[in-house]
């Protein structure tokens, strides 16, 4: 299983729509920085086929006053679920 | 550096700050700076390096200067152990300074 | 864990040549793999096709491009080139506007080349 780390949203790049593309079926998707501007609203449409496997950081969320407004769909991690989550994996692949 | 009453600029590591001030006179008294004394196999080495650099911009690491060696003048010369013999301590960085090119950058 | 020793290693190459210094630094990411002996792939995904593309030439004001690089990648033993079949179709292009062979992967093949290689450097 590898960890897809992005830290950038789909309202502004295309790189999500590559990782997302590069994914299996048991990776997971962790997004960090401005990659959990993808997480909110009918934005976080575009994870639907990877329901389950997709978190985004609540640090992250929070400094942007967004964490209230996160898509159920995506599972909320702190720094240790973040490294936990690192753990679990093979490897890690960042996407920027 | 003096060759020949120019003035040869060269970096703290011995490479030359302008790579177009090269010439043979200047690759030997590189060379004699470094106690080496250039034979016509090492000539024939420079010759490859300086032909790799014009073709790829980049100076080889050992690897692809052995290949590049073999490619150009037979098997027999693309090994190490030649390169070692010629350019002894590191053949990829001793003979790129000695033929005007710039220090490896993925030479480790 | 699965055992990922023996994969080969992988480069992902996500820019297009000229505009960042993202696939200058891609590529000398792969040259050191090689130059350590390793087995290096690349992979050129989304605008990295576009480092492929025949007739490029150095930048206005001189500044090298990567091309010559691309070219320097056999003497390291890196031939295994993979391009992505999709975003090639999306500029107009085919593997016969590029300028070295390129093997094309079809995006449904992405996810099992991913699982693949160890370790994935992302540029």
């Amino acid at each position: 299983m590898l960890l897809h780390i992005l830290n950038r949203s789909q309202s502004s790049s295309r790189v999500p729509l590559d990782t997302l593309r590069a994914m299996s079926g048991n990776d997971r998707l962790l997004l960090i920085e401005d990659g959990v501007y993808g997480a909110v609203g009918p934005l976080a449409n575009v994870f639907a086929a990877i329901q389950g496997r997709v978190y985004a950081l609540q640090e992250d969320l929070a400094s942007r006053g967004l964490e209230d407004r996160r898509d159920p769909a995506i599972e909320l991690v702190d720094m240790d679920g973040f490294v936990a989550l690192t753990e679990q994996a093979t490897q890690t692949v960042s996407w920027y | 550096m003096t060759v020949d009453g120019q003035e040869i600029a060269l970096d703290p590591e011995g490479h030359l700050v302008d790579l177009d001030d090269w010439t043979p006179e200047v690759a030997k008294a590189l060379a004699a700076r470094e106690g080496r004394v250039l034979t016509e196999e090492h000539w024939e080495v420079i010759e490859v390096l300086r032909d790799f650099y014009r073709r790829y911009e980049m100076a080889p690491a050992m690897r692809p200067l052995v290949k590049a060696v073999g490619q150009t003048l037979g098997a027999e010369k693309g090994r190490s152990l030649h390169l070692m013999k010629l350019f002894p301590e590191s053949p990829a960085k001793v003979a790129a300074r000695l033929a005007g090119l710039p220090k490896p950058t993925n030479c480790l | 864990m699965s055992d990922t020793t023996n994969h080969p290693m992988l480069v992902v190459l996500r820019h297009a040549p000229h505009g960042s210094s993202w696939l200058r630094e891609g590529l000398d990411v792969a040259l050191v793999g090689a130059a350590l002996g390793k087995t290096v792939n690349l992979l050129f995904l989304g605008d990295g096709v576009l480092a492929l593309r025949s007739g490029q030439q150095h930048g206005p004001l001189g500044q090298k491009g990567t091309h010559p690089t691309l070219d320097m990648l056999e003497m390291y033993d890196i031939d295994t080139l993979l391009v992505d079949s999709e975003a090639l179709t999306q500029r107009g292009l085919t593997v016969a506007d590029l300028q070295l062979p390129a093997s094309p992967v079809e995006a449904v093949s992405l996810p099992e080349l991913f699982a693949q290689h160890s370790p994935i450097y992302s540029f």
